[in-house]
């Protein structure tokens, strides 16, 4: 008899995690396409205030790596949900994997593509700035400053990165909702869209509207922190939940 | 050589047939090893179950003897054993279904052993 | 200790039972058949095996464990079937470099050297290769994988005949060198069966037989002769196929009880005795009527 291999949960989240990064390498080159696309819509400006007296004529232009930022969240809700689908979970029950090793290197994978993306995010506002300083060669008040504010800089990507991260894992609970029954695939946006406005006309506060100002209105970061964290490793936890009776089917 | 795998006749019964037929030809000496299960199943491309069944059968019939851990022997009786063994069994086996099918054909017995005569001068001449 | 153990194991989808209260168990170190028509249950019952599916009701114990959600057991087997997942964004090279780091006892050796011998490049993508050579790529991952436990589900589908002779080949080599289990589900039982030390038939979603190959080779006899003579003889047997040859003979396959004595007399009396190939057996085991395809147009 062969002796049997006994292997631990770690050894395999770590196999799993280096062949995800491999084999899903498409994701980031999905993400280089879309931020210089955000970038290329960014260079019109977010934004145009103009005054005039008789001498002066003022133009602002407002840029911002918004546009940028939006995208790569876009980007992460999309792949969080690519990452569910039969071809890419089927993928990891060719090898060695449980249903727990799958999800949790699914989540490593994903906060790397999370930093990832926060960070070209950020790095996307400079290219605006360098291009809109070369083509437009006009004074530029910049609000930060890339030598003063490193600080800032790593902020603002960690904040960025968190963005995508909560749009991963609502891309990860839809889309495990939708592996487990094909009605989500209706069901979700007719709920998502349905609390956005239906409830909204009527002027109530729906739960919808209430959870997003429960995340983008909180002004202290700390806070933003921990309030997302939380939503994403709930969200997180209950697709795991969801998913871990989920059989592999062709 | 290869086996008849048609299936008219057990794969381990031809395996024992091909030992016995080694030995008769003199390839294995007595107190010589033979053929190993393994190797016979990677001679002749079966599983080696089936080709353990086959040295087994030799075994039962003392025409090869265990060593532990070393594996089968040819013994020193063998050849007489598989001479003999010819003659009983398929020999016989073998006239009677001569017997068998002249007596569909109405070939006397007398008509028979004439055949049989002409059959043998026909080996000896040539 | 044994590889494979289920006791009343069930499956079901939705209102129909693809395995039916299933028994049965797998000594290690065999090369089993697992036999079946399509639609029998075969593939449920290796995706239950290989921890890709949960069982309904019953029990299954593979390595004494339950297999499914059980990372051990997957660590431990690898499931080779033809409708394999691999990542597409990486080339053959890089599937056997992802695959030799999951498996323990992978061994790149005999990866590289199948994957030369049967002209693979690497740079080429498992996506874009034939069906033939997708499966030839899928047996190097299952033999190199050198897993405890081996399940090929169809593995020969669209391979020609010089490449299934030598997956049976390079099976057989392996095993003898590194002894460990196989289950091999196959339609071309006449190929595999010399392989094979047990052969396991499923009808139905149940074991209908789990006998040594060469005991199920001689498990059934077929009489040929004259209908009223072979009727006699078969009357109280249980009959497993029937076939009526001309006007009054007929070729009968029963249950192989006979003594040497009776085979004697049977032959005396003007019947003739056959063995039955596996293959053939296989198919009369598993049909559903007694004269199979001859039965619709008989009474139509």
């Amino acid at each position: 008899m062969m002796s049997l291999t006994t292997v631990s949960l770690t050894a395999t989240l770590k196999k799993q995690y280096s062949y995800k990064l491999r084999a899903y390498n498409q994701v980031f080159w999905n993400l280089v396409f879309l931020q210089l696309l955000a970038v290329l819509f960014s260079l019109n400006g977010v934004g145009m205030m103009g005054s005039s007296s008789e001498s002066i004529e003022v133009t602002i232009h407002y840029y911002s790596a918004d546009f940028v930022v939006f995208f790569t969240m876009i980007w992460g809700l999309i792949i969080a949900i690519i990452i569910t689908t039969k071809a890419y979970r089927n993928d990891d029950f060719t090898f060695v994997t449980n249903r727990l090793s799958h999800n949790l290197s699914n989540l490593l994978f994903l906060l790397t593509a999370c930093l990832i993306g926060g960070l070209t995010a950020m790095l996307s506002a400079n290219v605006i700035k360098v291009i809109t300083y070369f083509f437009d060669g006009q004074l530029i008040v910049d609000s930060t400053s890339l030598t003063s504010a490193l600080g800032e800089f790593i902020l603002g990507t960690f904040t960025t990165s968190l963005y995508i991260f909560l749009c991963c894992a609502l891309g990860y609970i839809v889309g495990t909702l939708v592996q487990i029954h094909k009605v989500f695939v209706v069901l979700v946006p007719v709920l998502f869209f349905g609390g956005l406005f239906l409830l909204g006309v009527s002027g109530n506060e729906t739960i919808v509207t209430n959870f997003f100002g429960f995340i983008f209105k909180e002004s202290s970061i700390l806070l933003f922190m921990i309030k997302v964290m939380v939503t994403s490793g709930l969200l997180f936890a209950s697709a795991f939940l969801l998913s871990n009776r989920m059989e592999v089917k062709q | 050589m290869n086996l008849n795998l048609d299936g008219t006749k057990p794969i381990y019964l031809q395996i024992s047939e091909w030992l016995e037929r080694e030995i008769l030809n003199g390839n294995f000496e007595s107190d010589q090893k033979i053929y190993s299960q393994y190797q016979l199943a990677e001679i002749f491309n079966i599983n080696p179950a089936t080709a353990a069944k086959g040295l087994n059968i030799l075994a039962d019939e003392n025409i090869l003897y265990k060593k532990r851990g070393l594996g089968m022997f040819v013994t020193s009786t063998a050849k007489e054993r598989i001479l003999s063994k010819r003659k009983n069994e398929t020999l016989k086996r073998l006239v009677e279904e001569i017997v068998l099918e002249a007596d569909r054909l109405n070939v006397s017995k007398a008509e028979l052993i004439e055949m049989i005569k002409a059959t043998s001068i026909g080996e000896v001449e040539k | 200790m044994s590889v494979i153990e289920c006791h009343g194991l069930t499956k079901k989808y939705e209102r129909n039972r693809a395995l039916n209260n299933l028994s049965f168990k797998i000594e290690e170190n065999k090369i089993t058949g697992l036999i079946g028509r399509n639609g029998s249950g075969k593939t449920t019952l290796l995706k239950i095996i290989a921890g890709h599916l949960k069982e309904t009701t019953g029990e299954i114990k593979v390595f004494s464990e339950k297999p499914f959600n059980n990372l051990t057991i997957s660590a431990n087997l690898i499931f080779i079937h033809d409708q394999m997942n691999l990542p597409t964004a990486l080339n053959l090279q890089e599937i056997l470099a992802a695959a030799a780091k999951f498996y323990e006892n992978w061994d790149a050796k005999l990866a590289y050297r199948l994957f030369d011998y049967f002209s693979f490049n690497q740079s080429q993508y498992y996506q874009d290769l034939s069906k033939g050579m997708k499966s030839t790529f899928n047996i190097i991952l299952g033999l190199s994988a050198r897993c405890p436990l081996t399940l090929f589900d169809e593995p020969t589908t669209g391979m020609d005949a010089a490449v299934r002779h030598d997956f049976y080949r390079a099976v057989l080599k392996d095993y003898i060198a590194y002894p460990r289990s196989f289950i091999i589900s196959s339609h071309h039982l006449n190929e595999i069966e010399d392989l094979l030390e047990e052969v396991l038939l499923i009808k139905e979603g149940k074991a209908h037989l789990h006998l040594p190959v060469e005991d199920f080779k001689e498990w059934a006899i077929g009489i040929q002769g004259k209908s009223s003579i072979v009727q006699e003889w078969t009357k109280d047997r249980e009959i497993i196929h029937t076939k009526n040859i001309g006007t009054d003979q007929s070729y009968v396959v029963v249950r192989n009880q006979f003594s040497d004595q009776e085979r004697q007399r049977a032959r005396t009396a003007g019947l003739n005795l056959t063995s039955v190939t596996a293959s053939d057996l296989s198919v009369y085991l598993t049909g559903k009527t007694e004269g199979g395809i001859d039965d619709v147009f008989n009474h139509g």
